[in-house]
């Protein structure tokens, strides 16, 4: 659970780089906290927006020229002692603040947790507690997760497979302690501790890819979608400037969700190429529309693609239907082939949809794209509270699962009891499960006996 | 009013005998029910006592100052250290017992309690007013009343017990004893949680009938690592178990009558042990395995029965003795028993506190099976907790509860009134987060002076404790100072030297001229303990770091009329769940399961628990 007595901290402005960015520290140890890690002035005066550095943790170096200013308790956002840290909005930059103040002995905040420290004070009554009830019937940051999980679905599942692996490892070692005289072989004890080893290098690949930036996104999420060959791979192309997608004639090349992070006046946005949306009989296709469903679903905005030059169809019409509600750019594209229909006489645009006719294929289509795609963006007001950091977490928590799978590998190198390896292995499990979020308290038990054959 | 006590424990099993003597030792006056003076401490399936983590709980039973230590000790007749070649913390004793000698040695020994009185009958009924337990009432013609401050009932399996073997079905509680049925109506009265679970226990053979010849011996230990603190060297001569494996003839017969199994024609309900598999589901579930292992194990040194271990069924019992002439050296084999299976009534233990008693009635505890436990040392276990309990509630004085980081004790009480039964219970190292704390040789460490703080440590227990206590402290002080000569030549701090596996304290003070304070037969204990203190000095100290924080939850008390309904943010489902189960600390909500971290953070908050 997350405790209600320590100090919390996180980003509280939205995601992507803005005038100004904030961070916010709240708990008992706030201003010690800010005390640490800003230079300039020895002490806060409450409510005083005061001047001064935040100091870069790893060298003691400038790292932002800040405004900080100190809520006491009870009068603050969350009833504790709060400090806000003002500073210039780069999210790299402010990231290392929260970073800074971690390493001061600040915990990293669950999503909502400010929110729900208000709520338990006192601060917000019961219908802005809502977005508790939210928080506290989920397992802990999991809505924060359900976008995470659903674009970068292979990084989840990769978490899950050395998860699973580590699970089952665990149950044999369990059971070669629990069941000694049974006439069984559970596990070489020999072999263990390569097992483990190579669980470790498996984490190890998996930071290693988040620090590559494709566990960690920040940002906004795009869905790029339309129906197979009307030129979504073009347009994402476009934008990144390198072909990323594989683009032919046949429909439904695109099978897998490709993403790329590609400036927008300033936004870093993420876009989902998703595979194209039609009622198919392949299965891998069909696994790619599903995701694409899900891309859909999570992302903040949508870029609809349309072909001018052939009729527009049901498909065309239930992808316009499905992003009606958020704020889209609808691309229609092709203005180079004749027209088999125009916008306003087969489809007529709402209000806040913004259209542009572009050829995709053209020099100039990328930036007639990135202007129309800003003030889409621009319209939008991510939640408060979002879990800008939540990925930054999840690098946190994987590299407590090595650390421990490799002192377990090690323990088991040197022919320590099998108890040690399964202290170690149990630590990388809990670190696992927590980004996971799954709890298993019995698991282990009933693993055993679903495999096993034991007892007298 | 007839008798009138301060405890009145019903029913004399593994449970009952260590809640009797608990609150007895603890001054109280004590009425033991139970229907004879013959089946005391009875051990009515396998003829053992200890096993991995179970052998841990004897040894905690014992530091507390508990019998069944003592018990198998003194007539055991073959010992074993498990898991001798592994860690420490999974090093756990198991003894083949001699269940005659046994039963009688509890029995001798609460004879000698003065304040145990025997009480010989069937209770039918539990005297309930104002919410309080008041008494009970025999089921004799009389209907004989007993008065008390506080009752345990440890019924095992009687509760509308139910032996199936094959067709035939007999209300028992165990084979050849009959049910308690009014007694059950009267517990359910009281609006407490049922459920109905099902155990089962294979044939017994004649000894003289078999050709152990054939099968391969299975011996215990040439040095048998005592249960109880208090017990020097054991010298007995030990005796021979033979081992043996199943063959596809076996299957097949068991295959071909599967249909006249009450397992599996439906004629049973209840839901047994999976870590107890019987036959039948070890041929049917696990086809792929070509063989299952048996052990003969005499029921005493010259009892007449052989208890067939790993054969548990309740096929009819002309097919039971088809399949035991069809294993290779039983072909002439006599069968003085079949197997059975038993289907009984057990409270769902989630509607007690961790002392074992009940909220819903004060004063009224459950311990043993009657809870949805499997094992005489779980029962054993949970008896203690309840005596000591009963004996305080009775004196109003606060309750005694053990943590998970304490005691493997405390694990079983939490878990059970935690999550509840879904079968039989039974105690793995697995299930203990804290295992490498839980060790056989600091039991004493942990808990004697736990025992001695309720008045339950006898003096002669606390005095031979104090020297064991004196002699560890002073032989850490004394490893901690030292430096010696690696293997390699070099030298090092000797708690550096002992962290490197497989480094033997022993040898090392040998080669370092240290001496080590130890006594004469405490070998094991005296230098267990402090040889793994420094082997595991890294680990424990990380532990510690985790029980600690753990420890802050465990500390935040929810009150106890708390309610739930009405908070915001929790589902329905979580509501009803912390409802049944009612947690004592926000420790204990969190392992309620699908209690999420942030519905107890909630909770915290609303409870103003601090």
């Amino acid at each position: 659970m997350f405790a209600t007595d320590d100090t919390i901290v996180a980003i509280a402005t939205p995601p992507g780089p803005g005038g100004i960015g904030v961070v916010r520290v709240s708990g008992a140890a706030a201003a010690r906290v800010a005390a640490a890690i800003l230079s300039g002035p020895r002490r806060l005066e409450p409510r005083r927006a005061t001047l001064a550095d935040a100091l870069d943790p790893a060298d003691r170096r400038p790292l932002d020229r800040v405004l900080a200013t100190y809520f006491p308790g009870p009068r603050s956002y969350t009833g504790e002692d709060v400090v806000e840290i003002s500073g210039h909005g780069s999210p790299v930059i402010l990231r290392r603040i929260v970073e800074a103040a971690t390493a001061a002995g600040a915990r990293l905040a669950e999503p909502g947790e400010f929110t729900f420290r208000a709520f338990l004070r006192g601060r917000l009554d019961l219908v802005q507690a809502e977005a508790v009830h939210d928080l506290v019937t989920a397992v802990t940051p999991r809505q924060a997760r359900a976008a995470f999980d659903q674009l970068e679905g292979t990084a989840t599942a990769a978490i899950g497979a050395v998860e699973e692996a580590l699970f089952d490892l665990v149950s044999r070692l369990e059971a070669s302690l629990d069941f000694p005289d049974e006439g069984y072989h559970f596990v070489d004890s020999g072999t263990a501790g390569a097992e483990v080893a190579g669980l470790a290098d498996e984490v190890r690949r998996l930071i290693a890819s988040s620090r590559r930036g494709r566990l960690i996104r920040e940002g906004r999420q795009v869905a790029v979608a339309g129906k197979p060959n009307v030129g979504k791979s073009s347009l994402f192309n476009a934008l990144c400037g390198v072909p990323r997608s594989i683009v032919a004639d046949t429909a439904g090349t695109t099978r897998d969700l490709v993403t790329e992070t590609v400036d927008v006046a300033g936004i870093p946005v993420t876009l989902v190429d998703t595979a194209g949306v039609r009622a198919t009989g392949d299965a891998v296709e069909a696994e790619g529309v599903r995701r694409a469903r899900g891309a859909l679903d999570v992302a903040s905005a949508a870029v609809v693609v349309l072909d001018r030059s052939r009729p527009l169809d049901e498909d065309d019409r239930r992808l316009l239907s499905e992003t009606a509600g958020r704020p889209r750019l609808v691309v229609v594209n092709k203005r180079d082939l004749p027209a088999r229909w125009t916008p306003d006489e087969r489809w007529r645009a709402a209000a806040r949809d913004r259209v542009v006719e572009t050829c995709l294929l053209d020099d100039g289509a990328a930036e007639t794209i990135r202007g129309a795609l800003a003030p889409v963006l621009d319209g939008e007001t991510p939640r408060r509270d979002a879990p800008a950091l939540s990925n930054a977490r999840h690098v946190g928590l994987l590299t407590a699962a090595e650390a421990a799978l490799r002192r377990g590998a090690s323990a088991a190198a040197g022919g320590a009891a099998e108890e040690l390896l399964l202290a170690d292995l149990a630590e990388a499990r809990r670190a696992l499960e927590e980004i996971s979020g799954k709890r298993t308290p019995d698991a282990v038990v009933e693993r055993i006996f679903e495999r096993f054959c034991i007892g007298k | 009013m007839g008798q009138r006590f301060d405890v009145v424990v019903v029913g004399a099993g593994h449970a009952g005998v260590e809640a009797a003597r608990a609150a007895a030792r603890m001054g109280r006056r004590v009425g033991l029910c139970t229907p004879s003076a013959a089946s005391v401490a009875h051990m009515p399936c396998n003829p053992a006592i200890g096993g991995t983590a179970k052998g841990h709980l004897v040894r905690e039973i014992d530091a507390l100052g508990g019998l069944m230590g003592e018990a198998i000790d003194a007539t055991g007749i073959q010992f074993k250290l498990l898991n001798r070649g592994r860690g420490p913390a999974v090093r756990s004793p198991r003894a083949q017992a001699d269940k005659r000698r046994y039963g009688a040695w509890v029995a001798d020994a609460l004879r000698r309690e003065e304040r145990v009185a025997w009480v010989f009958g069937r209770v039918g009924r539990l005297i309930v007013r104002g919410g309080a337990v008041r008494g009970v009432e025999l089921e004799s013609a009389g209907g004989e009343r007993i008065e008390a401050q506080a009752v345990v009932v440890t019924t095992g399996t009687f509760l509308n017990g139910l032996v199936h073997v094959g067709d035939r079905r007999t209300p028992a509680g165990r084979a050849g004893e009959p049910p308690s049925q009014r007694l059950a109506e009267s517990l359910k009265g009281l609006g407490l949680p049922w459920g109905r679970l099902k155990t089962g226990t294979p044939p017994r053979l004649d000894r003289g009938s078999i050709d152990f010849s054939r099968f391969e011996e299975a011996r215990g230990d040439e040095e048998p690592v005592p249960f109880s603190f208090l017990t020097g060297r054991i010298e007995r001569p030990q005796i021979v178990c033979h081992r043996l494996h199943t063959t596809e003839r076996v299957h097949d017969v068991v295959r071909a009558a599967i249909d006249r199994s009450p397992l599996y024609n439906g004629q049973i309900e209840g839901i047994g042990p999976r870590y107890c598999p019987s036959l039948e589901d070890k041929v049917m579930r696990f086809p792929h395995h070509e063989r299952h292992q048996i052990l003969l194990e005499p029921e005493g040194r010259d009892a007449r029965e052989i208890y067939v271990n790993g054969c548990s069924m309740s096929l009819p019992a002309d097919v039971q003795e088809r399949l035991v002439r069809a294993l290779p050296g039983l072909e002439r084999a006599v069968m003085l028993r079949p197997g059975y299976a038993v289907e009984y009534d057990f409270v769902q233990p989630t509607a007690l506190t961790r002392t074992y008693e009940t909220r819903e009635v004060k004063g009224l505890f459950l311990a043993g099976q009657v809870n949805g436990t499997s094992g005489y040392e779980e029962a054993a276990g949970q008896g203690i907790v309840a005596g000591i309990n009963a004996a305080r509630a009775a004196a109003g004085a606060d309750p005694f509860v053990l943590g998970r980081d304490e005691a493997y004790l405390g694990v079983l009480a939490d878990d059970l009134t935690t999550k509840g039964c879904l079968e039989p219970y039974r105690m793995f190292t697995s299930r203990a987060e804290y295992r490498l704390s839980l060790r056989i040789d600091n039991a004493d460490l942990r808990l004697t002076g736990r025992g001695r703080g309720v008045g339950l440590v006898d003096d002669r227990r606390w005095e031979r404790f104090e020297g064991r206590r004196s002699r560890f402290e002073a032989n850490v002080e004394r490893v901690s100072e030292a430096t010696v000569n690696l293997a390699d030549g070099t030298r090092a701090r000797a708690p550096r030297a002992l962290r490197r596996p497989g480094t033997a304290l022993a040898e090392l003070a040998r080669g370092a001229g240290l001496r080590l304070d130890v006594a004469p037969g405490q070998e094991q204990v005296d230098l267990g303990s402090v040889e793994t203190h420094f082997q595991y000095a890294g680990y424990l100290e990380r532990q510690k770091a985790a029980m600690e924080r753990a420890r802050r939850m465990e500390d935040r008390r929810i009150p106890a009329g708390f309610s739930y309904e009405g908070l915001p943010g929790l589902s329905l489902e979580m509501v009803e769940r912390l409802g049944a189960v009612r947690p004592e600390t926000l420790g204990q909500a969190l392992r309620i399961p699908g209690v999420t971290p942030a519905a107890v953070a909630l909770i915290g908050a609303k409870a103003g628990a601090r």
